[in-house]
């Protein structure tokens, strides 16, 4: 036993948020997790846009609306991935009686949640990057390759944020992993919901309200109307709205209010 | 010397439910205090609360002098091995300390240098690459020991460290806590079920029941002062057994003499601590009764426990 006890406290070099942001990374992509999911989520997409080519060959499909199906299909399950790692990210490492040693390091639990985050948040960044090829291919020749691009990364990255943010916020109130990811599933396809309504349901102020107010139909809709209408950017970004309120207000709660509720117990009550 | 622990009636309450009253405790430098406590005690909340991990509903507490409205400062001073701590099983156990002693400020290289030098001290340097997943119980307790020191602390908290061990690994690892103390003059708690880990391990004892601090001392007054009705086993030649019977009912230090079933076997109860035990042999002496053996009873942490938690 070298060391003696009593050595100063040491300020970390490192800020504690990148230690972590570090470490969860580390696991997430070289423990293999990550790895795999990026797989499964090539193949989603590898099949996808497999079927909308043969549809745009076949000219059941306009070539815009098939980068738009890919994009949006992209946006949606690349974000289902962010969130479930985040579902997982607390009440997973309590489970797992990980959490105990984390929170007695001397990092605030602020720190501990960005850090998480950051993790999560890598796995769309992952996504992302493997939808470029796709729409590259899918959409060459009509020149919206870089609108389809640009389009997707925004959109896609404020609705990222957003559920990984719901999904850290549920992860820290829940009280066992099974109940976080479950919850984060089911509110992500609550979410995706107004999708699946019949066209005549969409119509109208009520219907165009309720697309409108949900972040995640409404951040399609925009993506829909600068890929397959060939808008402007600025033609219709009060559809981007409510994608903006939602960033802020999920990360606000999220890393705000939440995260210094981080404990080893999950629920309300204590 | 300034107490390197000291906590003054700290309690922890849930609704109507206290889990902690009144916790009072004072630890020095170099010192092992050994936790005691039947299941519930409060012995969890108690370190939960001293290392930050819960708040306290009343009650002040410092770590090496920082305060416990400074958490922060508090778990950089700690150093602890939480029960049942669960390990991530994708990390080797090197990436483990590594990446600890990062959250704990060092930088990558020194975070490295520690985390070999951990490995060493803990006896697992030819298992640091391996994946935490293929480590048994207890090299994971080593690994968490070592997880415990990447600060040098000036306080270890260790909670259960021996539980599932085999005996040579309960051995192995009471001797790191034995050092932390010795070389490294961390102050050391240790909460445990097992008593002779705390009386052969601990320099004082603090026995906690239903949420309460029931006792405080060194292993021996903690005997001397809960363990009462003491009595001895005593064993005399069966030829003498009357006479050695006759002399001690003439003591006024001794409160009941029984034969205890074989001839020469009795059961001798004292009145009170030391002295009356001198004296009841002395009176066997004096009565020239030859002593095979004699035994006492209640002399024990063991016996000093059951009386004080009720748990006999």
């Amino acid at each position: 036993m070298a060391a003696v006890a009593g050595a100063p406290p040491r300020r970390a070099d490192s800020p504690g948020w990148v230690v972590v942001a570090e470490q969860e990374l580390r696991d997430l992509w070289i423990g293999g997790r990550g790895l795999a999911l990026s797989v499964a989520f090539s193949f989603l997409l590898s099949v996808i846009a497999y079927l909308v080519a043969t549809n745009s060959a076949l000219n059941f499909l306009e070539q815009r609306e098939a980068v738009n199906l890919t994009l949006q299909v992209a946006i949606a399950v690349g974000s289902l991935l962010a969130l479930l790692v985040a579902a997982d990210c607390v009440s997973g490492e309590r489970e797992r009686g990980t959490l105990e040693g984390l929170l007695l390091a001397p990092v605030s639990r602020r720190q501990i949640a960005v850090g998480k985050l950051i993790a999560a948040a890598s796995l769309w960044v992952a996504a992302f990057a493997i939808t470029v090829p796709y729409v590259w291919f899918l959409g060459r020749g009509v020149g919206i390759v870089g609108d389809a691009l640009w389009t997707g990364i925004v959109v896609g990255s404020l609705l990222a944020v957003t559920l990984i943010s719901l999904g850290l916020l549920i992860s820290i109130f829940t009280a066992s992993n099974r109940v976080s990811v479950s919850i984060a599933f089911f509110l992500l396809l609550a979410l995706f919901a107004p999708t699946q309504l019949p066209s005549s349901a969409q119509q109208g102020w009520a219907g165009e309200l309720l697309l409108r107010i949900n972040p995640l139909t409404a951040g399609e809709h925009y993506v829909g109307k600068i890929v397959t209408n060939a808008h402007g950017w600025h033609e219709d970004v009060s559809w981007l709205i409510s994608p903006a309120i939602a960033v802020v207000l999920s990360v606000v709660l999220a890393l705000g209010v939440a995260a210094p509720f981080i404990r080893l117990r999950g629920g309300v009550s204590k | 010397m300034s107490l390197v622990v000291d906590a003054q009636g700290v309690g922890k309450r849930y609704g109507s439910f206290v889990a902690l009253a009144d916790f009072t405790v004072g630890v020095d430098a170099g010192e092992v205090l050994g936790v005691l406590g039947p299941n519930g005690a409060g012995k969890t909340t108690a370190i939960r609360v001293l290392t930050t991990i819960l708040s306290p509903s009343h009650g002040n507490f410092s770590i090496d002098g920082v305060p416990h409205t400074r958490p922060q400062e508090i778990r950089r001073r700690i150093g602890v091995l939480p029960e049942s701590a669960g390990y991530p099983e994708r990390q080797t156990g090197e990436e483990y300390l590594r990446y600890h002693a990062r959250l704990h400020g060092h930088s990558r290289a020194s975070a490295a240098a520690v985390a070999r030098a951990l490995l060493e001290e803990v006896g697992l340097a030819d298992r640091g690459r391996s994946l935490i997943a293929t480590y048994s119980r207890g090299m994971r307790q080593r690994l968490g020991v070592a997880r415990a020191l990447v600060n040098e602390p000036r306080v270890v908290v260790l909670d259960e460290p021996t539980l599932g061990l085999d005996p040579a690994g309960q051995r192995q690892l009471l001797a790191n806590v034995r050092r932390i103390a010795t070389e490294r003059g961390a102050a050391v708690l240790l909460c445990t079920h097992l008593l002779a880990e705390v009386e052969e391990n601990c320099s004082r004892v603090l026995i906690l029941n239903r949420g309460r601090v029931v006792i405080e001392g060194t292993v021996s007054e903690v005997a001397r002062r809960a363990a009462a009705p003491r009595s001895g086993r005593l064993y005399v030649p069966a030829e003498h057994e009357e006479r050695a019977k006759i002399a001690l009912a003439a003591n006024g230090g001794v409160e009941d003499v029984q034969r205890n079933g074989r001839p020469g076997a009795i059961t001798v109860v004292l009145t009170g601590p030391e002295p009356t035990l001198n004296e009841a042999v002395r009176s066997l002496v004096d009565a020239d009764v030859p002593i095979i053996s004699f035994e006492l009873e209640g002399a024990r942490l063991s016996d000093a426990f059951l009386a004080i938690t009720g748990s006999g």
